[in-house]
């Protein structure tokens, strides 16, 4: 019976770790930017959702869209601005760029915001779900929830939109897309200020569940590096199983062979499947 | 080309030369006693590197305001600060590059026992007295270095007495869960918990370790609340605290006791864990609240409380902020018995150190650990620590928590 509570706490984990690296899979797939700001991108949602909360009162929830919408901005300035003078360089120029932006935006959170530890706490939590022999966290399975609607609404535009479909487009042949009058330049800075929403918006989410603190950046940042890698690069529905699947692994092996370890057998049952699957689990062969 | 390289390059060392020999010739003019303190001002440690530094800089400030006598000299304190990110290899290049290079006599240590035990390699090879406030594991002290003096007891004394406090207040404890982080100090202090619950005769049911940087904690918690422990206990730092009683309230484990440790002695983190916070039981190695006079330059505890309150705008220090000012009251203490500055002769004076401070009792051990302090039991009531332990400043009986 333990195991459905230990299948639950994965699963719930799963979908809080699909919505960190959705935006980031976002970002390395269409541009081809590994964008190691992502991590404090979702810091600076989380601030924003916590000052929105202690300041004004508004519940994270509805500060996803406050933080994203801040991080959108943030995200298309960035990209137009600094990242779509080198953005045909090879991997590493772009990704030493983005490195640089991170260390500025998360020692300037550091010096705002200090390093110490803040946490939205809510005047009323949703409290705690049991079914049977399940304890369902209410808090958590609800930005569980929202994350997957927040992945489900990308995947709906990249699929259904004008935009989506430049973005898509450009993400299977920059130079194709450019001939068919696609704006390449304001696409690539519209994906990357999506990839930012995500992370704002994840950011926002996360702030009910984890203590906030600049230094929470290369963790997050870890954590959608593995997801994006285990779902494939660039895709959404990727992304989402991905991060369940790696939430559902973690959990039971430190179920089974105690929490220190769990990371180590993630590590390798990664890299067993890039020896199977390079491409990931929903990734496209031969797609760089 | 070559020639006007190597001239540029003579005439480059020899301003350098000058210069140095005219700083360092007006630096000897004011006697300034040099401190160096590598400390992690930026990174995962900074809140805590920053508390040593308050405790430092408030010392440095109280022993400049009269200055330190030796023989018939007065001297001031300068203290060298450089930062090592949270990076121990790099806290052990600082300490090395402070001695070498900043030229400084005494060096105050890095934050925790793991980055203190790396570093007190240094401070022994360049006998270079090291005094550290944030570090108590027993690997230190197993080396018998000579020059490594820590203000922190052993951990065994925050382990034994809240476990006797416990079993004494209630016989129906029995069964206990241990979380504990694996890393230097946590799991250290978690073992030494172990111990003296096993020697109380409490049955330790459950022991999880989990890694750093530790994201979820719910298949550990699932594991502890299938054992129903009576009393849960967790180590680790702030936040990692913070995410595990969260997840203990997600996950409906409860127990009559719940001792996290290090992180409720600061004040930060009955603010940040909010009402869960409430009735858990730690351990600090000072409080405030304690009353001790001694001769150092504080004069007493209500003094250094007041002083540090006046510097830092009305807050009040936890154990790492007033073993940080310990380490420069108890340095000072020995320059001035051993009428010098030689880092030798004031290693002999610290080690024969025997006095009461504002900070307690301070002896210490032949391999430089504190022995005489009574570190207090404390429990979180309405948000503020009520302490248990020991009886001379106890403020309440303990509560436990519904099960």
């Amino acid at each position: 019976m333990i195991y459905l509570q230990i299948a639950a706490n994965g699963l719930v984990l799963g979908g809080l770790y699909a919505c960190i690296a959705v935006g980031f899979s976002l970002v390395w797939g269409v541009l081809n930017v590994i964008n190691i700001l992502h991590g404090s991108f979702i810091v600076l949602g989380s601030y924003v959702a916590y000052f929105a909360y202690v300041h004004l009162g508004i519940h994270p929830f509805i500060s996803t869209v406050i933080a994203g919408a801040v991080l959108y901005g943030l995200g298309y300035l960035l990209q137009a601005g600094i990242i779509n003078r080198v953005i045909t360089a090879p991997v590493l120029i772009t990704l030493t760029l983005t490195f640089g932006l991170d260390l500025i935006l998360n020692n300037s959170m550091l010096v705002a915001f200090t390093a110490d530890y803040q946490s939205v706490n809510l005047a009323h939590p949703l409290g705690t779900v049991q079914i049977g022999p399940v304890f369902l966290p209410g808090d958590r399975v609800a930005a569980m929830v929202l994350a997957v609607l927040l992945t489900l609404l990308l995947y709906r535009l990249l699929r259904d939109s004008r935009i989506g479909r430049a973005i898509v487009a450009v993400r299977m042949d920059r130079e194709a897309a450019s001939l068919m009058g696609v704006d390449v330049p304001r696409i690539n800075a519209v994906t990357f200020a999506i990839g930012a929403f995500m992370a704002g918006a994840a950011g926002a989410l996360l702030s009910i569940i984890f203590p906030i603190s600049p230094l929470n950046g290369p963790l997050f940042l870890g954590k959608a590096f593995i997801v994006c890698v285990l779902g494939g690069l660039g895709s959404v529905p990727g992304a989402m199983l991905g991060g369940l699947v790696l939430g559902v692994i973690e959990s039971f092996t430190s179920f089974w062979f105690g929490p220190e370890r769990a990371v180590t057998i993630s590590f390798a049952l990664l890299l067993v499947l890039l020896f199977v699957r390079p491409s990931g689990l929903l990734g496209r062969r031969g797609y760089e | 080309m070559f020639t006007s390289r190597l001239s540029r390059a003579i005439v480059a060392a020899v301003v350098a030369t000058t210069a140095t020999v005219f700083a360092g010739g007006s630096l000897f003019a004011q006697d300034v006693i040099k401190v160096g303190a590598p400390l992690p001002l930026t990174g995962p440690l900074s809140p805590e590197g920053l508390k040593q530094k308050r405790g430092y800089d408030l010392w440095a400030e109280a022993a400049n305001a009269k200055g330190i006598k030796v023989g018939d000299k007065t001297y001031k304190v300068e203290i060298v600060y450089a930062d090592y990110a949270s990076n121990t290899p790099r806290a052990v290049q600082t300490a090395e590059r402070m001695i070498t290079e900043d030229k400084v006599q005494f060096l105050f240590a890095p934050f925790g026992s793991g980055a203190t035990k790396a570093a007190s390699a240094i401070s022994e090879k360049y006998k270079i007295p090291m005094l550290a406030p944030s570090a108590s594991a027993q690997e230190i002290f197993d080396q018998h270095f000579k020059y490594i003096f820590s203000t922190l007891t052993g951990n065994e004394t925050v382990s034994i007495p809240i476990v006797k406090l416990v079993t004494s207040k209630n016989k129906s404890i029995k069964k206990v869960a241990v979380l504990a982080r694996n890393d230097l100090f946590p799991l250290a202090v978690a073992q030494e918990f172990e111990k003296a619950a096993k020697a109380e005769g409490l049955e330790v049911a459950v022991t999880e370790r989990y890694a750093i940087g530790t994201m979820d904690h719910s298949a550990a918690i699932t594991k502890m609340r299938a054992a129903s422990p009576d009393w849960v206990y967790a180590s680790g730092y702030i936040n990692d605290l913070i995410l595990i009683r969260r997840q203990m309230n997600d996950l409906g484990l409860k127990a009559a006791v719940i001792t996290e440790i290090a992180g409720p002695a600061y004040a930060e983190f009955a603010k940040t864990v909010g009402p869960l916070a409430e009735g858990i039981t730690s351990m600090s190695w000072w409080h405030p609240a304690v009353r001790y006079k001694g001769p150092d330059v504080f004069g007493s505890t209500e003094a250094f409380n007041a002083a540090f309150a006046k510097k830092y705008n009305g807050a009040e220090a936890d154990y790492i902020e007033a073993g940080s000012a310990a380490c420069g009251a108890v340095l000072q203490l020995a320059i001035e018995k051993a009428g010098s500055v030689d880092s030798v002769k004031v290693r002999d004076a610290i080690s024969a150190t025997d006095t009461e401070t504002f900070y307690g009792r301070i002896k210490f051990n032949a391999d430089g650990q504190v022995t005489t302090l009574q570190p207090p039991v404390f429990q979180l009531i309405g948000g503020k620590p009520v302490i248990l332990w020991p009886d001379a400043i106890k403020a309440g009986e303990i509560k436990f928590l519904p099960k």
